[in-house]
C-alpha cells in the first residue's frame, strides 16, 4: 500500500499533514513511544445508574492500530464516548495526547474533536449534500476560509478514492462509497485520531476489506487507529492489538491476536 | 471571523425558508404585535402633543364680577401665587381686555364702538404647573364668589384628555405585553422546530469539531431574520398609512397642530424595528439555550 506523500513539501494547507515529524515516527517502531490515549482505573455510570466501565486501564501508544471487540452492551461505545469527550469518566482519568479530558473546559471540547476523526456503522452523511459537500461541511462548519476549502476536500477524496463521486449524493453511492465518504470527512482535519465504531457493519465482506485497506493506510500515515468491531474474519486476519471488553471489564489486550481467545 | 458569518447568514437564510409557512406564521405576528405598539406609540404621542398643547397655551381664566372689589381681586392673585401648582398669574383689567379683542379681531372694531359700554369681563389669566391641577384651582376660584363671576370650563376636557391618555397606555402596555409573550413563544417555537430540523447536522457539527457559536449563532439570526422582516413589512404598512392617518389624527384632535410628523415616524420605526429584531433575538437565544444545552 503506497503511502500518500506531500504534493508540496513544506506546505501543510494542500496535504495530509504527517503527525509526527520522522525522527518520532522512526522511534514509534520502538516500545517506548508516546501514550496517546491513556486510561487509568476508567469507571462510567451513567445517570439511569447502568454502569457502563469498571476500573478499565488501557495505554494506546502513539500510530499504533487496536481493534476493540466485545458483545454489544460491553462497553465500546461508552469507551469512544469518553474519548471524543461526549461523555465524563466517573472515576478514573482519561487522557488524550497528554491531556486529562476531565480538566477539558466545554468551550475547548471542538478543538480536540478536530484532532480525532471518527466514522459509524451508519455513516452520518447528510442526505441533499454532495459528496464533496459533505465533507466541506466538516471544514466550513469550523472556520475554515472558503478559498481552502476546495483543495482540502479534493485532497481527502483522492485518498479515500472519491473523486469521480464528488458530486453525486449519498443515495446515489454504494455502501462502501458513503463510508468511503464518511472516512475523507474524518480525515479533512487531519486527525491525529482515527476512531471506528463498526464501520464495517452496513457492508459486505468484501467491501468491508475495502474499508479496512484504508484504514490501514489511514495508519501507515502516522494516525492512531482505534476500530470497534465484530467482524471476527477481519481481527484474527490482521493479527494487530486486540482489547476485548466484557460487562464494562477489559478482559483481554493482545498483540498480534485474533478475534477470540486462542488457549 | 467573516467565513463565520458568511455561514451563519447563508444558514438563517435556508433555515428561514426551510420551513416557511412556520416562518411566515411568526412573521405575521410580529407584524401584528408591531403595529399595535406603533399604534398605540402614535395614539399617545398625539394625546401627549395635544394635552401639552392645552397645558401650555390655555391658562385656567378667571372672569371677574364687574362690581370685584380691587382689594378682593388683588388678594385672590397673591393666594394664587402662593398655591405650588401655579407657575403664573396675570390680571387683565376689562380696558386690556377690550384692547386684546380689538387686536385679535380688527374687523369686530366697529361692532364694539357701537355698544355703549366695555362689554368684556376682567379677568384673572394663570398658567398651571400641570394640567390635571386644574381642578384644585378651578375650586379656589368657585369659592370666591364675592370677586368671581365664572370660571372657564373648557379644560375639563384636559381632564377627560389625561383620563384617555392613562388608560389608553395602561390598557395599551397590557395587551402589547400579551402579544409581545405570544411572538415570544412563537419564535421559540418556530427556533425549536428549525433546531429539530438540523438534529443530524448538529450530531454532525459536534463530531467534526465545531465550536458552540457555529451550532448556535446560524438559529439567533434566524430569529433575527423573522423580526427584521417582520418590523420592515410594519414599517412599509405604516408608511402606506401615513397620509391618511395625519388627515385622521388632525380630525379627531381637531384645531391641534397635531401630525405625525418626520421626527415621529423615524422614532417609531427605529422602536419597531429595534423590538422586532430584539424579540426575534430573544426568542431564538432563549429556544437554542434551552434545545441545545449540551
Amino acid at each position: 500500500m503506497p503511502m500518500v506523500t506531500p504534493a508540496t513539501p513544506g506546505s501543510t494547507s494542500g496535504t495530509l499533514r504527517v503527525p509526527n515529524p520522522p525522527s518520532r515516527r522512526l522511534a514509534g517502531k520502538s516500545a517506548d513511544r508516546r501514550a496517546f490515549i491513556v486510561l487509568q482505573g476508567v469507571g462510567k455510570t451513567y445517570a439511569n445508574g447502568k454502569i457502563a466501565l469498571r476500573d478499565v486501564d488501557l495505554v494506546v501508544p502513539e500510530g499504533d492500530f487496536v481493534f476493540l471487540v466485545g458483545p454489544s452492551g460491553a462497553g465500546k461505545s461508552t469507551l469512544i464516548r469518553l474519548l471524543i469527550r461526549d461523555e465524563k469518566a466517573s472515576v478514573g482519568h482519561v487522557l488524550l495526547d497528554s491531556r486529562d479530558l476531565a480538566k477539558v473546559k466545554r468551550r475547548d471540547v471542538p478543538r480536540i474533536r478536530r484532532k480525532i476523526g471518527i466514522v459509524f456503522q451508519d455513516f452520518k452523511l447528510l442526505p441533499a449534500k454532495s459528496v464533496r459537500d459533505n465533507v466541506a461541511f466538516a471544514l466550513e462548519v469550523t472556520g475554515t476560509p472558503g478559498r481552502q476549502i476546495r483543495p482540502a476536500v479534493d485532497r481527502v477524496l483522492r485518498v479515500v478514492g472519491l473523486r469521480d463521486q464528488a458530486d453525486q449524493l449519498p443515495s446515489e453511492l454504494s455502501g462502501g462509497e458513503q463510508q468511503r465518504t464518511a472516512i475523507a470527512r474524518a480525515l479533512v482535519h487531519d486527525p491525529r485520531l482515527f476512531i471506528a465504531d463498526e464501520p464495517t457493519g452496513n457492508l459486505d465482506p468484501l467491501i468491508s476489506w475495502e474499508i479496512i485497506q484504508l484504514l490501514l493506510r489511514i495508519n501507515e500515515m502516522g494516525v492512531t487507529v482505534l476500530m470497534a468491531t465484530h467482524n471476527a474474519e477481519v481481527v484474527t486476519a490482521l493479527r494487530k492489538r486486540v482489547v476485548a471488553l466484557d460487562d464494562g471489564r477489559i478482559v483481554r489486550d493482545e498483540i498480534g491476536a485474533a478475534y477470540h481467545r486462542e488457549d | 471571523m467573516l467565513a463565520f458569518i458568511g455561514f451563519s447568514l447563508r444558514r438563517a437564510w435556508q433555515g428561514f425558508w426551510r420551513n416557511a409557512l412556520m416562518s411566515l406564521a411568526a412573521m405575521a405576528t410580529m407584524v401584528l404585535m408591531l403595529v399595535l405598539l406603533s399604534g398605540l406609540i402614535l395614539m399617545l404621542a398625539g394625546l401627549d402633543a395635544t394635552i401639552n398643547y392645552v397645558g401650555e397655551r390655555v391658562q385656567v381664566v378667571a372672569y371677574m364680577k364687574d362690581s370685584a372689589p380691587k382689594a378682593d381681586v388683588d388678594r385672590i392673585q397673591l393666594a394664587l401665587q402662593e398655591m405650588p401648582q401655579v407657575t403664573q398669574v396675570k390680571y387683565v383689567s376689562k380696558a386690556q381686555a377690550l384692547a386684546d379683542f380689538q387686536q385679535r379681531q380688527p374687523g369686530d372694531a366697529a361692532l364694539i364702538d357701537s355698544l355703549p359700554s366695555n362689554p368684556l369681563p376682567a379677568s384673572l389669566e394663570i398658567n398651571l404647573r400641570d394640567p390635571s391641577d386644574y381642578l384644585d384651582v378651578a375650586n379656589y376660584l368657585r369659592a370666591q364668589t364675592t370677586s368671581v363671576d365664572s370660571v372657564q370650563d373648557l379644560k375639563v376636557t384636559v381632564g377627560q384628555m389625561i383620563a384617555v391618555a392613562n388608560v389608553l397606555r395602561t390598557g395599551g402596555i397590557v395587551v402589547l405585553v400579551v402579544v409581545c409573550l405570544t411572538v415570544l413563544f412563537i419564535i421559540m417555537n418556530t427556533i425549536r422546530l428549525a433546531v429539530v430540523a438540523r438534529a443530524q447536522e448538529i450530531e454532525i457539527m459536534r463530531l467534526v469539531g465545531a465550536s458552540d457559536a457555529f451550532i448556535r449563532w446560524p438559529f439567533i439570526f434566524e430569529g433575527a431574520l423573522v423580526g427584521l422582516f417582520g418590523a420592515l413589512i410594519t414599517i412599509a404598512l405604516l408608511w402606506v398609512v401615513q397620509a391618511p392617518l395625519t388627515n385622521f389624527m388632525s380630525d379627531f384632535f381637531n384645531v391641534l397642530p397635531v401630525q405625525a410628523s418626520v421626527l415621529v415616524g423615524r422614532d417609531v420605526a427605529l422602536i419597531v424595528l429595534g423590538t422586532g429584531v430584539g424579540i426575534g433575538v430573544l426568542g431564538s437565544f432563549l429556544s437554542v439555550r434551552s434545545y441545545l444545552s449540551r
